[in-house]
C-alpha cells in the first residue's frame, strides 16, 4: 500500500548527534564516515525523512583559509575570535583561495556531503557559509562593523573576496567532487537584530546575490537566505522591522519566499506573517513560508507546547502557502522526547492534503525507547 | 557640561571608538574631573545606547560599537580615577567557559555592567574551570558571570557551579549565566542564581542579585 504523502522532517543537529551517539568530538568532526553514519543513525532513530550530514556550517572555510581555531575535547571546532585571521585590512592581500583537498578540514566537509548524498535519506545538497558570516569569521564581528562604517571600501573588498575567491571555487569543487548541483548557505550573522534591515540590504544581500548569480554560471543553484528575524525580547517584536526582514529574505533569495527561522516563533504572532503575505495571496501567489522549531524551545519544551506550535503553524499557513518545516539546530542535551514529539506532530498534522481542521486529527505524544535501547533492539 | 564632554557622550553613543578615545584624553587635558567624564559622558553615552536598543532604534551592530567606544574612553580615564570611585555597585568576575571562544555578548555585558557601576574583572574566553574557582577564592566577587555560545560547551557551566560547591565557595558568590544557548530553564537546571538574556537584562539581574532580590 502506498504511504500517504506528508510533510517531511529534517534537522540541523551536529552537536546533538555527537552527544547522543557519544562519539568524541575529535573523531566526529574529523572522520567523515563516522560523522555520516552517526547522522544517518540518529535520523533513523527519530524517523526523520531526510538528513543533512553537515557537521558544521561556519568554520570550514575560515579554517581552510588559515584561521586560528580552538579544538575542544567535547565541542565543535571553533574560530578563535581573539586572533582573527584578518587583523589589519592589509592582511586580506595575503589570503589565497584554499586548496579544498588539503587545507584545514575542507576535505572532511566535502566527504560528508559526498557520503551523505549516497545514503538513502541523505540530502543531495552542498553546504557553505554565507558571505557575510564568512567575513565575520575572518575579521570578527566588531571589526567588520567598524570596517563597514569607517572603511567601507575595504569591507566591500573583503566581501567580494569571500564570494569570488572562496565560496565560488568551493561550490565548484563541491560540484566536481560531490556531484551536487544545489547548495544551501547558512548566514546566521546576517540576521535581525545582529544587523539592521538597512545594513542587511547594503552589506549582506548584494553579496549573497552575487554568489547565487555566479553559482548559476557554474551550474549550481545556490540559495543563501539572509534576514532571519531573531529578536529575543518579546516586547521588542516589531512588525515594521519584521517586514523589513522579510523583504531582505526575498531580496537575498531572488524570489518570493520567507522563513520563520531561529526566532521565537512559538511566541510571536503568526497573524503578522499572514498580514505580510496578503499582498502575494491577493495576486494568487502561494508564497512559501518555511519554518523551523526554535532550538531553545526544542530543548526546553515541554513537548505538548512544541506540538501545539507545529499544529498552529500548519493550520495557519497550509491553506494558502507552500509550507515546510525543519528542526533548528538541535541543542546537544535536548531531551529526545521533545524531538520525537516534534517529528510525530509534523508527520501527523502534515499529512497531505492538509486537513481543514487539524483539531479533528487525533494526536498522541509518542512513547519511545531511549537511543541506546533502540540501538539494542535494532541490532537484535 | 563642556562641549568636549558633550562630544564624548555623542562619540560613545554613536560608537566611534577612535573619537571617544581622543575626546576622553582632551577632557582630561582640559581639566575635567575624571569622575565627571565617566558619569556625564561615557556612562551616559552607553546608557542612552541601551535605551535606543530597547526602543528598537539600535541594533546589535550599534551596541557593539558603543561598547567598544565605551571601552576605549574608559581605558584613558580609568587610571585617573581614585580607587573605587565608580565601582560601587558590586564586584563581578566574568568569563567565557572552557572550549568557547565567543566574546561578542560578553563585550557588551562588560560595558553595560561597568556603566552601571560594577567593578568587572574579565577573565577572557576559554577560561578553565579551575581558573574560575581560583579567581573566586582570590578576588571574592559578589557575582560570577559565566558565558557560552555552544550547546556542547554549555555543560561546563554546571561543572563550574559544581566545583564552587565542592570548594565550599558556592554560598559566597552569586552565579549568573548568559549566552545564546542558555535560558532561564537551563539556569534553573544548572543551579545558577540568574540568567541574563542580553546585556541590559544582565545589568538588571546583577542589580537585583546585589539587592538580594529573588530571581526565578
Amino acid at each position: 500500500m502506498m504511504e500517504q504523502p506528508r510533510m517531511t522532517v529534517s534537522a540541523g543537529m551536529p552537536d546533538h548527534v555527537m552527544t547522543l551517539t557519544g562519539i568524541p568530538a575529535k573523531k566526529f568532526y574529523w572522520d567523515a564516515k563516522t560523522c555520516v553514519d552517526a547522522f544517518a543513525e540518529v535520523a533513523d532513530y527519530y524517523q526523520m525523512d531526510v538528513f543533512n550530514a553537515t557537521a558544521d556550517l561556519y568554520n570550514f572555510e575560515v579554517e581552510g583559509l588559515g584561521a586560528k581555531m580552538v579544538y575542544g575535547d567535547n565541542s565543535m571546532p571553533t574560530i578563535d575570535f581573539r586572533e582573527p585571521l584578518i587583523k589589519e585590512p592589509k592582511d586580506l592581500l595575503k589570503l589565497k583561495t584554499p586548496d579544498f583537498y588539503r587545507d584545514g578540514r575542507l576535505l572532511f566537509a566535502l566527504d560528508c556531503i559526498k557520503l551523505g548524498k549516497e545514503r538513502e535519506k541523505g540530502a543531495t545538497v552542498g553546504r557553505f557559509c554565507g558571505p557575510f558570516s564568512l567575513a565575520v569569521g575572518l575579521r570578527s564581528y566588531p571589526a567588520l562593523i567598524k570596517d563597514m562604517r569607517k572603511r567601507p571600501e575595504f569591507a566591500r573588498d573583503l566581501l567580494t573576496f569571500v564570494v569570488d575567491e572562496v565560496l565560488l571555487p568551493y561550490l565548484k569543487v563541491q560540484k566536481e567532487y560531490c556531484g551536487i548541483n544545489i547548495a544551501g548557505g547558512a548566514n546566521a550573522w546576517a540576521v535581525v537584530p545582529n544587523l539592521s534591515v538597512s545594513e542587511l540590504k547594503e552589506w549582506s544581500v548584494p553579496y549573497s546575490r552575487r554568489l547565487v548569480e555566479k553559482a548559476k554560471e557554474i551550474g549550481i543553484m545556490a540559495n543563501c537566505a539572509d534576514g532571519d528575524y531573531n529578536e529575543e525580547r518579546l516586547e521588542k517584536f516589531n512588525t515594521e522591522i519584521l517586514y523589513g526582514a522579510f523583504d531582505v529574505q526575498i531580496a537575498s533569495q531572488g524570489m518570493p519566499a520567507i522563513f520563520l527561522g531561529m526566532g521565537r516563533w512559538q511566541d510571536f504572532p503568526l497573524q503578522a506573517v499572514l498580514d505580510y503575505t496578503a499582498k502575494y495571496r491577493s495576486q494568487g501567489i502561494m508564497i512559501p513560508v518555511r519554518a523551523a522549531v526554535n532550538a531553545l524551545f526544542l530543548r526546553n519544551g515541554p513537548a505538548d507546547k512544541i506540538v501545539d506550535y507545529i499544529k498552529r503553524y500548519i493550520s495557519t499557513f497550509a491553506p494558502e502557502h507552500e509550507i515546510s518545516m525543519a528542526l533548528a539546530n538541535i541543542p546537544a542535551d535536548t531531551n529526545p522526547d521533545h524531538v520525537h514529539a516534534a517529528v510525530a506532530a509534523i508527520h501527523t498534522y502534515g499529512r497531505k492534503p492538509i486537513a481543514e481542521n487539524l483539531d479533528e486529527i487525533e494526536f498522541k505524544l509518542p512513547k519511545r525507547e531511549s537511543f541506546q535501547e533502540w540501538k539494542k533492539l535494532k541490532s537484535a | 557640561m563642556s562641549e568636549t564632554l558633550k562630544k564624548l557622550k555623542k562619540a560613545v553613543l554613536e560608537g566611534d571608538d577612535d573619537l571617544a578615545l581622543s575626546l576622553a584624553q582632551k577632557s582630561l587635558e582640559e581639566g575635567a574631573q575624571p569622575l565627571a567624564i565617566v558619569n556625564e559622558a561615557i556612562v551616559a553615552g552607553i546608557q542612552e545606547a541601551g535605551e535606543l536598543w530597547k526602543k528598537n532604534e539600535y541594533f546589535q551592530s550599534d551596541m557593539i560599537m558603543s561598547a567598544e567606544a565605551f571601552r576605549a574612553a574608559m581605558e584613558v580615564v580609568e587610571p585617573n580615577l581614585a580607587a573605587g570611585e565608580t565601582s560601587t555597585a558590586g564586584k563581578l568576575v566574568i568569563g567565557t567557559i572552557a572550549g568557547d571562544m565567543h566574546n561578542l555578548g560578553k563585550i557588551m555585558v562588560v560595558a553595560m555592567l561597568r556603566g552601571a557601576g560594577f567593578h568587572v574583572i574579565d577573565l577572557g574566553e576559554d577560561v578553565p574551570t579551575k581558573t574560575f574557582i581560583d579567581k573566586v577564592k582570590e578576588l571574592k566577587p559578589d557575582i560570577l558571570g559565566l558565558g557560552c555560545y555552544m550547546t556542547t560547551t554549555m555543560a561546563e557551566m554546571e561543572n563550574v557551579i559544581k566545583h564552587l560547591e565542592e570548594s565550599g565557595l558556592r554560598d559566597s558568590v552569586k552565579v549568573m549565566i548568559g549566552g545564546v544557548p542558555t535560558s532561564q530553564e537551563y539556569a534553573n537546571e544548572s543551579g545558577a542564581d540568574a540568567w541574563g538574556k542580553d546585556a541590559l537584562d544582565a545589568v538588571e539581574k546583577a542589580q537585583r542579585l546585589m539587592d538580594g532580590g529573588k530571581l526565578e
